[in-house]
């Protein structure tokens, strides 16, 4: 059906107002319009043509009107999606340079306090000696190891 | 009659009310596609509670640079979200 509605719709709008006003044309002819010999003659050729001209006419009108209230919305959802995409873009720039700032600050960080526990911590007198004397034990290093692969047992909890 | 239900199913079909409009879901930022990186290890030939200390550190800071993109995600599915759904309004 919509095919034959598609096929239709090809032709132009005004083609259909010119089928609706030739319809109300006819029909009123067969009706008022009787004393004139041609109309007389084919009066009900006239009802039957005018009336279908009337009703394709009346429902292509429809067709016309339905198919312009779609495309305004089609026309007003595609300015809401390219405004929704440009806030998307912005938001995905914004929490990108937050993350990279952050992690950079992070990053920073962690160098500092490493170069601090180099330069400073370890000239300490009282650490040095702590250092020479107290060792950490290697069961001690080996269970610090281990925890850094919790998420590797956790991988084969899942499986 | 079973001819006719199937020709107004066939009529019907043309009915459809959708718009031919697609809203794609957006990219994540590459940053937050990234993987955590792993844990450092301590090295048992190095047994002074410096170097222990150190790898600790560095450990923290691994967690934090996680936790950031774990953040980031949070942030980004929510704000999207958002976007998303005043766009169908």
């Amino acid at each position: 059906m919509w095919q034959l509605t598609w096929m239709l719709g090809l032709l132009p709008d005004w083609f259909w107002a010119l089928v609706l006003i030739a319809g109300v044309l006819a029909v009123l002819a067969s009706f008022v319009l009787k004393f004139i010999p041609f109309v007389s003659t084919y009066r009900l050729p006239l009802q039957v043509g005018g009336i279908l001209a009337l009703l394709v006419g009346v429902y292509f009108q429809g067709v016309i009107a339905n198919e312009a209230k779609w495309e305004a919305r089609v026309k007003e959802l595609e300015a809401k999606l390219a405004v929704a995409q440009e806030e998307s873009k912005q938001t995905n720039t914004v929490i990108q340079e937050k993350i990279v700032k952050q992690k950079e600050f992070v990053k920073g960080k962690t160098e500092y306090i490493t170069r601090y526990i180099d330069k400073e911590i370890i000239k300490k007198e009282e650490i040095v000696k702590y250092i020479e004397t107290c060792p950490v034990p290697k069961e001690l290093i080996e269970l610090h190891n281990s925890a850094t692969e919790m998420n590797r047992a956790a991988e084969g909890a899942k499986k | 009659m079973k001819y006719g239900i199937l020709a107004l199913a066939f009529f019907l079909s043309a009915c459809s009310t959708a718009v031919p409009v697609k809203q794609k879901w957006p990219e994540a930022p590459k940053e937050l596609l990234e993987k955590c990186q792993a844990l450092q290890k301590a090295d048992p030939s190095k047994p002074a509670i410096t170097d222990l200390l150190k790898t600790v550190v560095e450990n923290y800071g691994l967690y934090y640079q996680c936790s950031l993109k774990v953040e980031g995600w949070n942030e980004w599915y929510t704000e999207q979200k958002r976007i998303f759904d005043n766009s169908n309004k």
